[in-house]
């Protein structure tokens, strides 16, 4: 377009290359009647030559500016803004997908160690390593993963992790584990769906440890008259007492570490034995993308099968509780 | 800053596309790899356990 004539680019629309009463006399001729007025009115403003101002000089366009440092400053600015946007993006592939990948190889590796490990006699505890298989089967029939010793960053890349010096699987006390919502495998990327009653179950080396989760803070009340009659929530009730505050699930402040203590909300205080409950606690991220706050899930031991080492094939019959 | 990359790269046209899809896959592996675990920790989007 550039060395075209003043016209070129301009604005002003060409007349009609058409003469501006064919189509009317196409009309006439065929119908045989004169025709109306309007469509002839309309053209005479067609052909008044449209009075806009001459199209702006183009000349100014064409010719780049002479390459000065102030121009090139601003260009590399610019390019490192859509460099750093890009960057971002990136970042955001990377926390949902990269990490899930990466975290998919240690929990492979994880499993088929403790595996192994189980086929031994004696089993350890050891940081950083695996120890138990947690199952939610409300999260499909082959949710497992693998559960590791120990909350830091490290143990959560690999599974979700048991908070070091809470109780372990099946005993009194607060068995605490926490797990990522967002990448890194998501483990616990729908822990704020469980209901109560929903089973988790927690697979050791010689038992499977089925625990349910409490009722809700909004069911207590009417809990004798509503939930409490479904056969999956047998062994389930409001737990009172000392545990009054410990519902099936809480959103805490990420300071709130009394959700994980024995009996959760009064740290410090232990129970006499064969008063203290079995319970389960999950915690994660909340809202998802968040740290703003703790998504805390709370259940209680319902039931416990020894594993039969002449039958290793065996599960127990809640994991088969899909919805 | 990408102009003055790409005038450096040597060869000729198919060869410096090469080189800079090359480049771009080098920088993304990098990021993904070294920068983005190093940073992720310090970022307060991921944290899942209290106190």
């Amino acid at each position: 377009m550039s060395g075209a004539g003043p016209d070129a680019g301009g604005y002003r629309p060409r007349p009609s290359p058409r003469p501006h009463d064919a189509p009317t006399e196409v009309i006439a001729r065929r119908s045989g009647t004169v025709v109306a007025d309007p469509p002839t009115e309309v053209i005479p403003s067609y052909t008044d030559p449209p009075l806009d101002p001459p199209p702006p000089e183009d000349d100014r366009l064409d010719e780049l500016p002479p390459e000065g440092p102030g121009r090139k400053a601003v260009r590399t600015f610019g390019e490192l803004l859509i460099t750093a946007g890009m960057v971002v993006l990136l970042f955001v592939f990377y926390e949902i997908y990269v990490t899930d990948w990466l975290s998919a190889g240690k929990q492979h590796a994880a499993t088929s160690e403790l595996d192994d490990e189980w086929r031994k006699d004696h089993f350890s505890l050891i940081d950083g390593r695996a120890f138990a298989k947690l199952h939610i089967p409300a999260f499909g029939p082959d949710y497992v993963f693998s559960l590791v010793e120990g909350t830091t960053d490290q143990d959560l890349d690999i599974g979700p992790g048991h908070y070091k010096g809470t109780a372990l699987p099946g005993q009194p006390g607060n068995f605490a584990v926490a797990g990522h919502r967002v990448g890194k495998g998501a483990p616990f990327n729908d822990l704020d769906l469980l209901q109560s009653c929903d089973a988790v179950v927690v697979e050791t080396q010689t038992d499977w440890f089925v625990y349910r989760v409490l009722p809700m803070k909004k069911e207590v009340q009417s809990w004798q008259q509503g939930r409490a009659s479904q056969p999956q929530c047998k062994g389930v009730s409001p737990l009172g007492g000392l545990y009054g505050d410990t519902v099936g699930q809480e959103i805490v402040l990420p300071s709130e570490s009394d959700v994980i203590a024995p009996v959760p909300h009064h740290p410090g205080i232990i129970p006499s034995r064969g008063q203290e409950a079995a319970l389960l606690t999950l915690t994660t991220c909340h809202p998802k993308f968040s740290a703003a706050q703790r998504l805390v899930v709370h259940a209680v031991l319902v039931k416990q099968y020894p594993k039969d080492p002449k039958n290793p094939g065996q599960v127990p019959p809640e994991l088969k509780e899909s919805q | 800053m990408y102009g003055w990359i790409w005038r450096h790269l040597p060869g000729p046209l198919a060869v410096r596309v090469a080189e800079a899809v090359l480049l771009a896959a080098a920088v993304i592996a990098l990021l993904l790899f070294v920068v983005f675990p190093w940073v992720e920790p310090r970022l307060p989007f991921n944290q899942v356990t209290t106190g």
